[in-house]
C-alpha cells in the first residue's frame, strides 16, 4: 500500500533524510530513557557509590543509600594495595605499545593501501588473526612459548604480546588512512623536487595524521584494559590495572575496593574513547580526500 | 610483477602480518604439539595420547565443552536478534538518534571486568533489583542472580556486552540498503515482515555473519565473566584451562583443553555463520 508520504511529491522533503520526531519515536525514546538509566546511570552509580561508602559504618540492608561517604577508600586502596604499581605498569606498557603497534603497522598497511597483488584479500584476513584466538587459550601457550624460549622479563613478554594482539586495530585504521592520500599530490611534490621526507610532510602526513592518533588510542585503551596476556604471564608478581580488579572480585570479594579500581580502569579509557570517536570521524573517507 | 615489486611487498609485510602470523603460527604450534607430549617443562619429551585420553575421560571437560558451547551459542544469537530491529530502527537519522545509537554502543568499551563488577552491584542478594522486585511484589525473598544455576545473570553480562558490537556491524549494513530498494519493495506490496525477509535480511548476511562469528568466539572463550557471575557447578573451557595448568602444572591436559577450544570456536562459529545464512536467505544456500 502506498501512503501520501511515500508519493512522488512528497520525495524532496524525504530527500533530507531526517524524520520528525513521530509518535512512536517517543514513546521508543522514552522507553530508551528509561533503558539508559538502568543501562548505564544505574550501574555506574553505584560502582560510584560504593567507592564512597565508609570503612567505619559500611553499607548493610536495608539502608537505601550508605550512612556516611568519604574517600577514605580512595586514599586507603592507594595506600595499602599494589595499586601505584599496577597504574606505573599499566601506563608504561599501553604507551609502548601503542606506539610499537603504530611502527610495526605502517609498512604492512602501506602495502595493503597502495600495491595490489595475488592474495591481498587472503592477506588481510590473516592480519585478523589475533582477534579470533580466544585470548586465555593465546596467553597460556604464549606463556609456555617464552618459558621455552628461556625469556623472563615480564614486562618485554606482555609488551609483545599486547603489540601482535593489537597489530589488526592498528593495521585496519592505517590501511584507510593511507587508502585516503591523494597521488596527484605526491607527483605534485615529486615534480617539485621535494625529498622523500619533504613529501612525506606535505603530501602523507596531514591526511594520515588522524589515523595515527586513532590507531594510537585505540591500542593504548586496549592495552590498559587487556587481563588474560596480563593475568596469565605477569602472574604472580606482574600486576595492571585488570589484575588488581580480578583479585577484588575473586575469592576475596572487596566490594568497594573493586568499585575503586573499577573506576580507576574505566574513566581514563571512556575519555580517550569519546575522543577516538571524534577522530575515527573525520577521518571517514566519506568526508575527507579520496585516493587519487 | 617484477621481482623487485615482489620483494617490496614481502619486506613491507614482515613487521606486521609476519610478525602476527609468527607469533600466532608459534602458540598455536606450541599448543598443538604440547597436548601430544612435547614441549614438556619438566620430564622427557615424547609423542603421546595419553593427555587426550586423560581429558576425554573426565566428565568435566566434556560438561565445560558442552558449557562453552551452549553460552556462545545464545549470547550469539541472543546479541543479533535484539540488534537487528535496532539497527533498523536507527537506519534513518531522527533527532536524538546519535544519543540513542551512543547509549547503546556504550557497554563496548566498559572492559570485561568492570562490566561483570558493575552487573554484581545491581543484581546482588539486597541490590537494588531484588528490593524492587520485592516492593513491586514480584517475589516475597531475594532471588539469587548472581553465579545461578542456568547461567542467565552471565548470559545477559555477555548480551549487554556484544550488542554493541552486533549493533555497530548491523548498522552499517542497513544503513547501506538504498531507500530506492526498500521503497521499490514497498510500491511492490511487500509489508514491514516481508521488507524484512527478502530485502533487508539476504542484503545484510555478510555483516550478521561476522557479528555472529566474533561474538560466538568471545564467548566461547570467557574467562572473566564466568569466574565472577558464571555458575559455580560448571567450568567454562578456559576456565577448566586454567585451572589444569594451575593445579600441579597439567600443563598438557591444559594443551588439550586449549586446542578443543581453538576448534570448538572454529567449528562453532563457522557452524552458525552457515546455518544463519541459509535461515536468511530464505532456505535457500
Amino acid at each position: 500500500m502506498v501512503t501520501v508520504s511515500e508519493t512522488p511529491i512528497a520525495r524532496p522533503v524525504r530527500a533530507a533524510r531526517q524524520s520528525p520526531l513521530r509518535p512512536l519515536n517517543l514513546l521508543l525514546m522514552a522507553i530508551l530513557g528509561v533503558i539508559f538509566f538502568l543501562w548505564l546511570v544505574l550501574p555506574f552509580g553505584l560502582a560510584v557509590i560504593w567507592s564512597l561508602v565508609d570503612p567505619a559504618t559500611g553499607w548493610e540492608y536495608p539502608d537505601v543509600l550508605p550512612p556516611n561517604l568519604t574517600i577514605a577508600r580512595w586514599s586507603e586502596v592507594w595506600t595499602t594495595t599494589a595499586l601505584p604499581q599496577a597504574l606505573r605498569n599499566s601506563y608504561l606498557l599501553a604507551p609502548c605499545a601503542a606506539v610499537i603497534a603504530l611502527i610495526l603497522a605502517m609498512p604492512t598497511a602501506y602495502c595493503f593501501a597502495r600495491y595490489d597483488f595475488p592474495g591481498k584479500g587472503i592477506a588481510q584476513v590473516l592480519t585478523l588473526l589475533p582477534l579470533v584466538v580466544p585470548g586465555f587459550v593465546l596467553a597460556i601457550f604464549f606463556s609456555s612459548l617464552i618459558f621455552n624460549l628461556g625469556i623472563y622479563s615480564r614486562f618485554l613478554s606482555i609488551l609483545l604480546a599486547h603489540c601482535v594482539l593489537f597489530l589488526p586495530y592498528a593495521i585496519r585504521i592505517m590501511t584507510v588512512s593511507f587508502e585516503m592520500v591523494n597521488q596527484d599530490l605526491i607527483d605534485a611534490a615529486r615534480d617539485l623536487g621535494a625529498s622523500p621526507f619533504e613529501r612525506f610532510r606535505v603530501a602523507f602526513f596531514p591526511v594520515l595524521a588522524p589515523g595515527i592518533l586513532a590507531s594510537l588510542i585505540i591500542v593504548f585503551t586496549q592495552s590498559i584494559e587487556e587481563f588474560a596476556i596480563a593475568f596469565i604471564v605477569g602472574a604472580p608478581n606482574f600486576v595492571t590495572i585488570p589484575s588488581i580488579l580480578y583479585s577484588y572480585l575473586g575469592y576475596n570479594f572487596v566490594r568497594p575496593n573493586a568499585a575503586v579500581v573499577s573506576l580507576v580502569l574505566v574513566v581514563p579509557n571512556v575519555l580517550l574513547l569519546l575522543v577516538l570517536e571524534r577522530l575515527l570521524k573525520s577521518a571517514n573517507p566519506d568526508q575527507a580526500g579520496v585516493k587519487g | 610483477m617484477t621481482l623487485r615489486r615482489s620483494l617490496t611487498i614481502v619486506a613491507l609485510l614482515i613487521p606486521g602480518l609476519g610478525l602476527i602470523l609468527a607469533m600466532i603460527g608459534s602458540v598455536f604450534y606450541v599448543a598443538v604439539m604440547q597436548s601430544f607430549g612435547f614441549f614438556n617443562l619438566t620430564g622427557e619429551d615424547a609423542f603421546s595420547l595419553e593427555h587426550w585420553h586423560d581429558v576425554f575421560d573426565s566428565r568435566a571437560y566434556w560438561r565445560a565443552l558442552r558449557y562453552s558451547a551452549y553460552v556462545a551459542v545464545i549470547s550469539a544469537v541472543g546479541s543479533v536478534i535484539l540488534a537487528y530491529p535496532l539497527a533498523i530502527w536507527l537506519r534513518r537519522p531522527f533527532r536524538g538518534a546519535g544519543l540513542v545509537s551512543g547509549m547503546l554502543k556504550a557497554p563496548y568499551f566498559v572492559p570485561g571486568l568492570v562490566a561483570a563488577f558493575l552487573f554484581l552491584n545491581v543484581v546482588a542478594y539486597h541490590g537494588v533489583l531484588n528490593q524492587f522486585l520485592m516492593w513491586i511484589g514480584v517475589t516475597d525473598a531475594p532471588i539469587r542472580f548472581q553465579n545461578d544455576r542456568n547461567a542467565i545473570g552471565l548470559l545477559f553480562l555477555q548480551i549487554w556486552k556484544n550488542l554493541p558490537l552486533a549493533l555497530i556491524l548491523l548498522t552499517g549494513a542497513v544503513q547501506s540498503i538504498s531507500d530506492d530498494v526498500l521503497d521499490a519493495a514497498r510500491d511492490l506490496g511487500a509489508g514491514r515482515f516481508d521488507r524484512f525477509r527478502k530485502v533487508i535480511a539476504p542484503l545484510t548476511v555478510s555483516a550478521m555473519q561476522a557479528a555472529l562469528v566474533i561474538i560466538f568466539i568471545g564467548a566461547a572463550g570467557d574467562f572473566a565473566f564466568q569466574v565472577t557471575v558464571g555458575p559455580t557447578n560448571v567450568q567454562s573451557m578456559a576456565q577448566y584451562m586454567v585451572f589444569l595448568k594451575d593445579s600441579f602444572g597439567r600443563w598438557n591436559q591444559a594443551a588439550v583443553v586449549g586446542v578443543s577450544l581453538m576448534a570448538l570456536a572454529l567449528v562453532g562459529s563457522l557452524t552458525l555463520a552457515a546455518v544463519s545464512r541459509f535461515v536468511l536467505k530464505g532456505g535457500r544456500w
